[in-house]
């Protein structure tokens, strides 16, 4: 019987096709990674169940933990029209290049008498210094009219197109949330969004077992 | 793993020999660094979104119509430190005002026992009405909590009122 030859075989293995791979990835995640800038205003949201992506150019309303409150303008297009509109029913006497700097700004938040002191300070402001929307009692609930101001901008429009989100702190008080209900109720608002993180929905709960989904045709 | 060249055993000899060199570079190390960086990114990669609860509110400025049965309603009170009082039927009948806690076993359960009761009597889960009522002491997330239990449960009727003074003569007579 001839006696089988075994080849001796190098365990050394060739890693450039693992390189590439582990590189080909790496670039991807690199490129995936969404650098998000640093939020000027801290806010860490609640939970909740919801699934629908949160749209980007919304009217958002934020709550911090303070309880102040900042309105920011994400509908580039309706922006002017909405300062503008608030500029000239309160009477906040903002000149032309005012008001640019003011479309300028990411965050209102400021009382009306203050903004114009505001616009001229040299620095732009930052968020976290502003005092935030005035809303404590019914009366000086200074939201209802910036949301007053939103909402004559989308008059003609279907007021599905307004995106109202409302995004609140853990750890912000009711009350507050309950004001800037009020403010949007007053201008007739009934429903709007609240910003949350996505959580799983519990298995075994009604939601899990019939998603409403599947309930429409 | 990497080859070695043995070019000790040149040493010995005088002639000046230039050893032919492997090509062959290990690529071992750069894999390790390759999987490190993408683990690293991974992990930093938020693809988590924020999204969006819906909410509505009720239009009270007319006034509502449809009768709701009284045995059908659970009225919630979120307190300070996320715990919540909570009582059956109507306050005109002195009923007992409980507290829970948040959570699977807290207000899920409740709720879930409530449902299941009106079922039986009224032969329709859907008559069943949730009234959330938030004290100043709680939180935002509290609320966001307490509408989402709405969403988990499919409650189809859910209002939202501020304490009564009935409500805290209740609370008081605790």
């Amino acid at each position: 019987m001839p006696k089988v030859k075994l080849p001796r075989k190098s365990t050394a293995v060739d890693m450039t096709a693992m390189c590439d791979v582990a590189f080909l990835l790496l670039s991807f995640f690199i490129l995936a990674t969404k650098t998000k800038p640093p939020e000027a205003v801290a806010v860490v949201t609640p939970t909740s169940v919801a699934t629908k992506i949160a749209k980007e150019d919304a009217i958002l309303v934020t709550l911090t933990k303070e309880g102040k409150v900042y309105l920011m303008l994400g509908d580039k297009s309706k922006k002017e029209a909405i300062l503008e509109d608030v500029n000239t029913t309160k009477a906040l006497g903002l000149s032309p290049a005012e008001l640019t700097k003011l479309r300028k700004m990411e965050f209102i938040g400021m009382p009306f008498n203050k903004i114009k002191s505001m616009l001229q300070l040299t620095e732009p402001m930052e968020p976290k210094k502003m005092e935030g929307i005035p809303i404590g009692d019914s009366a000086n609930n200074e939201l209802t009219d910036w949301i007053g101001s939103v909402v004559r901008s989308y008059s003609g429009e279907s007021m599905d197109n307004l995106n109202l989100l409302v995004k609140g702190d853990n750890d912000s008080k009711y009350p507050s949330f309950k004001f800037i209900k009020d403010a949007f109720k007053r201008n007739d608002i009934f429903k709007f969004k609240i910003v949350t993180n996505p959580e799983g929905i519990p298995a075994d709960s009604e939601l899990a077992l019939n998603p409403p989904g599947a309930e429409k045709k | 793993m990497s080859v070695i060249e043995n070019t000790n055993l040149d040493k010995h000899s005088n002639q000046k020999r230039i050893s032919k060199k492997n090509t062959v570079v290990d690529l071992t190390p750069m894999v390790d660094l390759g999987f490190l960086l993408i683990t690293f990114f991974v992990f930093t990669t938020q693809l988590l979104q924020p999204t969006a609860m819906n909410l509505n509110m009720p239009y009270d400025k007319v006034k509502a119509g449809d009768e709701i049965c009284a045995s059908c309603v659970l009225t919630l009170f979120l307190q300070s430190g996320n715990s919540i009082r909570y009582y059956e039927g109507m306050p005109e009948s002195n009923p007992v005002v409980r507290q829970t806690s948040f959570g699977t076993h807290g207000i899920r359960e409740i709720i879930l026992n409530k449902k299941r009761q009106v079922q039986r009597i009224n032969g329709r889960a859907d008559d069943f009405v949730l009234i959330i009522k938030a004290a100043d002491e709680s939180t935002f997330q509290n609320f966001v909590d307490i509408v989402d239990e709405v969403a988990i449960n499919s409650i189809k009727h859910y209002y939202l009122d501020e304490i009564s003074e009935a409500d805290k003569k209740l609370f008081s007579g605790e």
